[in-house]
């Protein structure tokens, strides 16, 4: 039997935010309205079901920008098959975080 | 340039970061600041950009800082759990242990730094002479007013008593004294309350004067001069070296021979120092306090606190006296402590079953060994407890007073009961949940069966100990065939669920044992 792990509607968030490319904790934050304690936690349990992945950008980047460098997350092919499992347990997920192909259709 | 309210603002997000990341484990705590730290300056040019904080934005950057804490403790949990795979120690007897000898060090670092606290303890076990007795004149409402005229005192003393066999007397006033400071050779006046008392005061009172030296008494030309313990602390810094030196009070020099504790034994007069003297150097004029010492007699008829006297004079109207009873009118803390924990031991069965629920579904029971660790964890329990309890009530009744008052020993009285009480409750309750084996808490609850159905089938809770020894079954309703908890004993055919190598699934398991 395969063993998919179901989602709270929390992390489904979160994973669907990433694929519409909000990449970052602030951004995901912004977009669904979810407080930092709630964000990060989740993206640190995601990362470490393997279904996210992070990497610092690069420090010329940031330099260029004068900013700090930021930690970015991607969906890792796990955590890409458990979104599409979880936009079928919740249906609005795409609705409310809709992403960048959905919204040209 | 930035206003000073937006360096501050900064300055508070930066601290609950930096607080934060102290409870993130060490070897993520580098990245995990580093993380936070970008995201703190992108939240801040999204929320309050340069010369547009606003009190919202300064708002929301804060709620946002005030999340890293729970990111920091999901890090330190999953930390937690990687250091300890079996959980062992959650729930343990060791635990519990280990979290009542921290409230029992806190509190009595409470008790140590609370100076209400400190002096009660100093003072105990209080060592005034039982049977004594402060005369006041009956027509003051005010115990502590000063109403006994020298004369009346010296007529009592002088006269054969039947219920008394010793009297003091001492009168306080402010006086000017004067001290020389032998570093500097400079002198320095302050204004003390003096009490000039009899010189027998303290040997009636039987009370210890600290640091009497045997020189100091030996050189009895100088009038004795005893410093309170506030004082002593105030203007010598708590010196223990200052029996011997000499000061002037008013016009006479006079010899510090040692300290006497504050208060509490009810003397009235919020005295500095104590210059003793005989009876015919006092001065005639004034009113002050006498004390006296009850006889046999005298203590049978001494059968209140308050008594009233009165004194037949052969050619004067007669003095209508009131005897108050000193040392009895507040008890001490610590038979207080004891009465309380005989009470709250009375009335424990009313509040709890005492029953430690140790029956068991099948013959098996757990060996004497694990029986003792058993009853030795309960005792160790009560122990901590009960020691908790003292220091505690302590600390809440002498938190705003530095005196024995009779509202303190209220507050220790009913805070000691209540305490011990629901402790002691807790303590059985604890107990109960203890696993006979292991003495870890059962966990994850199951309600089994239906409480419409209680007399067709078993309706209760399951709990299940984590290290796979036992399974308790608390009945919902108490039936005459099921009227107490019983203990099931788990056989070997249950150990592939609690086997470390199949963490993983034991833990799926129990929460699907949670959720059924």
């Amino acid at each position: 039997m395969a063993t998919e792990p179901k989602l709270s509607h929390t992390a489904a968030m979160i994973l669907q935010a990433l694929d519409a490319g909000f990449v970052y904790g602030f951004s995901i934050m912004e977009m669904t309205g979810l407080p930092s304690g709630t964000v990060y936690p989740a993206m640190r349990r995601l990362e470490g079901e393997q279904l996210i992945r992070s990497q610092w950008e690069r420090q010329s980047v940031a330099d260029a920008e004068q900013r700090p460098p930021r930690k970015y997350y991607k969906l890792t092919p796990a955590g890409r098959e458990t979104l599409q499992a979880s936009r079928k347990r919740y249906p609005l997920l795409e609705r409310l975080i809709p992403t960048e192909e959905e919204k040209s259709v | 340039m930035k206003p000073p309210a937006e360096w501050i603002h900064r300055i508070l997000d930066l601290s609950l970061l930096r607080c934060a990341s102290l409870v993130v484990p060490g070897k993520q705590r580098s990245e995990w600041w580093r993380e936070w730290h970008a995201e703190l300056w992108h939240v801040r040019q999204a929320c309050a950009p340069e010369g547009s904080a606003s009190w919202m934005g300064e708002r929301e950057i804060t709620a946002f800082c005030l999340g890293a804490f729970r990111d920091a403790l999901c890090l330190r949990g999953d930390f937690g759990k990687r250091t300890r795979p079996a959980a062992v120690f959650q729930g343990s007897a060791a635990q519990c242990v280990l979290a009542l000898a921290a409230a029992l060090v806190a509190s009595y670092a409470v008790a140590l730094l609370l100076p209400g606290v400190r002096a009660e303890r100093s003072l105990s076990p209080r060592q005034v002479s039982p049977g004594l007795v402060l005369i006041q004149n009956a027509g003051y409402s005010d115990d502590d007013l000063p109403t006994i005229s020298p004369a009346q005192y010296r007529v009592w003393k002088g006269r054969k008593q039947q219920y008394f066999d010793g009297f003091a007397f001492y009168r306080v006033a402010q006086e000017s004294v004067e001290r020389e400071f032998a570093s500097s050779g400079s002198r320095e006046q302050e204004s003390w309350e003096i009490a000039r008392a009899s010189s027998n005061l303290f040997v009636l009172l039987g009370l210890p004067v600290k640091f009497r030296s045997p020189e100091a008494k030996a050189d009895s030309s100088l009038p004795e001069l005893i410093l309170s313990e506030k004082t002593w602390k105030r203007e010598f810094g708590a010196d223990p070296n200052v029996s011997g030196m000499e000061m002037n009070v008013g016009q006479r020099r006079a010899r510090i021979v040692g300290i006497v504790p504050d208060d509490s034994r009810g003397l009235p007069g919020n005295v500095d120092a104590w210059l003793l003297q005989p009876d015919s150097a006092i001065v005639s004029s004034g009113v002050g306090y006498a004390v006296a010492h009850l006889t046999a007699l005298g203590e049978s008829e001494m059968w209140r606190p308050r008594v009233p006297i009165t004194v037949y004079n052969s050619d004067e109207p007669e003095d209508d006296l009131l005897g108050i009873s000193l040392g009895e009118g507040t008890p001490e803390p610590w038979p207080v402590f004891l009465f309380t924990v005989l009470l709250a031991f009375l009335a424990l069965p009313a509040v709890t079953s005492v029953s430690l629920g140790e029956y068991s579904v099948c013959s098996q029971r757990p060996s004497w060994s694990k029986k003792l660790c058993s009853w030795g964890f309960l005792i160790a329990k009560i122990a901590l407890l009960l020691a908790i309890v003292n220091f505690v009530s302590l600390d809440l009744a002498y938190a705003r007073t530095t005196l024995a008052s009779t509202q303190a020993v209220y507050i220790q009285l009913v805070s000691s009961f209540s305490l011990c009480l629901f402790g002691l409750r807790w303590v059985f309750k604890d107990q109960r949940q203890r696993c006979p084996v292991c003495l870890r808490r059962v966990e994850h609850p199951a309600q089994v069966g239906l409480a419409s159905r209680t007399f067709l089938a078993w309706n209760g809770t399951e709990l299940v100990c984590m290290g796979g020894h036992t399974l308790l079954h608390v009945p919902g309703l108490p039936t005459s065939w099921f009227s107490t908890q019983r203990w099931l004993y788990l056989d070997t055919s249950w150990e592939f669920l609690f086997a470390p190598s199949v963490a993983g699934p034991r833990n799926e398991l129990l929460s699907g044992w949670s959720a059924h």
